[in-house]
């Protein structure tokens, strides 16, 4: 059990990291790492809310959709706990911790649309993960998630006083530079847990 | 509606992933052949089609305050009824994309198209507007994918076509499509994820320098009709 | 308070109509899905046991102890031997592949059911290549004690070789743990 779970972490974190192999949640990776500060926040919200859907995503699966025989209904019914568990959060945040929701409040809304948060939901399922597993497998992938856009953001920020060709000006640059940290994060494919 | 406008829109000055830049994902996750990136963007044409006419069917009856709730359960809708379909009937596709396929549902191609577009136009504009913006995917994705496949694995058409009994077309993605050159002497990393950022960053900087390229001839000629006048005067 | 109402009953109902919908698709695929899924693993069962005609699933409780690879035993109902569906990790990702365990402790054969391993490295060990199948037939008649000397390995990708092997002993082990 213990080793499952090592297994599972440092593959979800390092190995098949989300967003550098998998390519789960591009949109928020390269949208939200101008700043490392700003990466900070967000990738700590996307551990904080993929940990929680993927908790509460298995149980409604697990003795809700499938027993019912309404396992079709996976996709819709993970989309909007996430959305509903997304605008909870916030309300929650808002009210009783003020001063987390400072620090992360302008990232939730923007959590609903990571594909990494439905993804590690949709994968938990295919994996046939029990529910300690699941758990253990959103908040790590949302490690990894932080990890990868807190490495980039450094990166980036290193690249805004390089010079480019003027029509690299903006995303291509972007995505050249996250090439090549991909192509660091393809060091660690290959490393095998027990 | 001037349906022209839009289908240059789509493909080129409003491209969704060129220009917008969303939906990225899956553009860089399954564009290793000529098969996935086929098969997605057709799988996206569709649904991104079916959603826009839907949306703008309901757009006047659905309450402001939960549109964007309303939006996504239609596009869950969607996307599940071609997840089952492909399941069902064209399972090497639904093998080879996976989980790209259900989370087309948080691709936001479509939630920009309904929420930009459908709200406020016509069904048959949305309808026009879903197939070009879907065709502008597509484009996307075809190009990616054969840049890859040929650089990568030196193949053309891969899982798509067949050529070792003759030329066909493979459903089932079984097809080792047309060798260009030997596989050993492909670039095997762009195959990788590596690749999936390189190409296409480099095909947005290509477009970008096509864009400015062709607003800068635009420029001149705005300045050379604005020099001719003042002469004239 | 009535509005909030209002706003609940849409979208309840729209909900309601979009699960209707696609009730009425599952109804109509779930039919070709589960037909095609049985054929799949019939097939890729009997292409690693080829002497076997049906299966039955073990009780999974039975091989407890190696249920982080193993995710699946089926017994041959003519007592041929066993069949390992197993999941471990290649050089890129999870690999999935059937091993099919003879009445002796033996390998029978083995296929890759799923990879996402390196084109034209790793790759090839689950290709219909001429190099991928003699890959695979390499591992028919080795017991649980096989290493990657034992068998035919692919150049440049000693990992994935290496890791196939260990998911064979490992099969073999537990198959051999059921008594």
């Amino acid at each position: 059990m213990l080793f499952n779970i090592i297994s599972i972490s440092l593959g979800a974190i390092l190995i098949n990291n989300f967003i550098f192999s998998q390519f789960l949640g591009c949109c928020p990776f390269l949208g939200c790492s101008n700043k490392t500060d700003t990466a900070f926040g967000m990738g700590v919200a996307v551990v904080f809310v993929m940990g929680m859907a993927s908790a509460i995503c298995w149980l409604i699966d697990t003795y809700i959709l499938v027993p019912l025989g309404l396992a079709f209904l996976e996709t819709l019914a993970f989309i909007l706990i996430i959305a509903a568990l997304v605008q909870l959060v916030e309300m929650f945040l808002k009210k009783s911790v003020p001063s987390l929701y400072s620090a992360l409040g302008i990232y939730l809304p923007l959590i609903t649309t990571n594909c990494a948060v439905l993804g590690v939901v949709l994968l938990n399922v295919q994996n046939h993960y029990n529910f300690i597993e699941s758990v253990v497998y959103g908040i790590t992938g949302g490690i990894g998630f932080l990890l990868a856009i807190v490495l980039f953001a450094s990166v980036r920020e290193r690249v805004e006083f390089s010079e480019y060709p003027e029509c690299f000006e903006g995303f291509p640059i972007c995505l050249v530079s996250a090439a090549l940290v991909a192509l660091a994060f393809m060091g660690f494919s290959g490393m095998k847990v027990f | 509606m001037n349906i022209n406008k839009q289908f240059k829109e789509g493909l080129i000055t409003n491209n969704p992933v060129l220009v917008q830049q969303i939906g990225m994902c899956a553009t860089m996750a399954i564009t290793t052949s000529l098969f996935n990136g086929l098969g997605m963007g057709l799988s996206v044409l569709i649904i991104l089609t079916c959603c826009n006419v839907v949306v703008s069917l309901i757009r006047k009856i659905i309450p402001e305050e939960i549109r964007l709730a309303i939006f996504v359960v239609v596009i869950a809708g969607f996307v599940t009824i071609v997840d089952l379909l492909l399941k069902a009937f064209i399972p090497a596709l639904s093998e080879a994309l996976g989980v790209f396929i259900p989370l087309i549902v948080v691709n936001c191609i479509i939630i920009g198209r309904a929420e930009a577009f459908c709200q406020k136009n016509t069904v048959g504009a949305s309808f026009f507007d879903g197939i070009f913006q879907g065709l502008g995917y597509t484009c996307v994705l075809l190009v990616m994918s054969i840049v890859r496949e040929l650089l990568g694995k030196g193949t053309f058409g891969g899982g798509l076509i067949d050529v070792t009994e003759g030329f066909r077309f493979t459903m089932d993605g079984s097809g080792s499509g047309i060798s260009i050159f030997s596989g050993e002497y492909g670039a095997k990393v762009l195959t990788m994820p590596f690749g999936g950022f390189l190409t296409l960053g480099i095909l947005i900087a290509v477009m970008q320098y096509a864009l400015k390229k062709s607003a800068k001839r635009k420029e001149l000629a705005a300045k050379a009709d604005d020099e001719e006048e003042e002469v004239e005067e | 308070m009535k509005k909030v109402l209002k706003l609940t009953v849409v979208l309840f109902l729209i909900c309601a109509i979009v699960a209707a919908v696609l009730g009425e698709v599952n109804a109509v695929t779930i039919g070709p899905i589960t037909a095609r899924e049985r054929e799949k693993t019939e097939k890729a069962y009997k292409a690693v046991l080829p002497y076997a005609d049906s299966f039955t699933a073990v009780d999974p409780a039975q091989f407890e102890a190696y249920k982080s690879t193993i995710d699946k035993i089926s017994t041959a109902d003519n007592g041929a031997g066993h069949v390992v569906e197993t999941t471990f990790s290649g050089a890129q990702g999870s690999i999935t592949m059937a091993v099919g365990v003879d009445s002796d402790g033996r390998c029978a054969g083995i296929s890759i059911i799923k990879h996402s391993e390196t084109s034209g490295l790793g790759e090839v060990a689950a290709s219909a290549s001429e190099r991928g199948v003699s890959f695979r037939k390499s591992f028919i008649g080795k017991d649980e004690t096989i290493t990657i000397q034992d068998i035919d390995a692919i150049t440049g990708a000693t990992i994935t070789s290496k890791a196939v092997t260990g998911a064979v002993a490992t099969a073999i082990e537990a198959v051999k743990a059921l008594g």
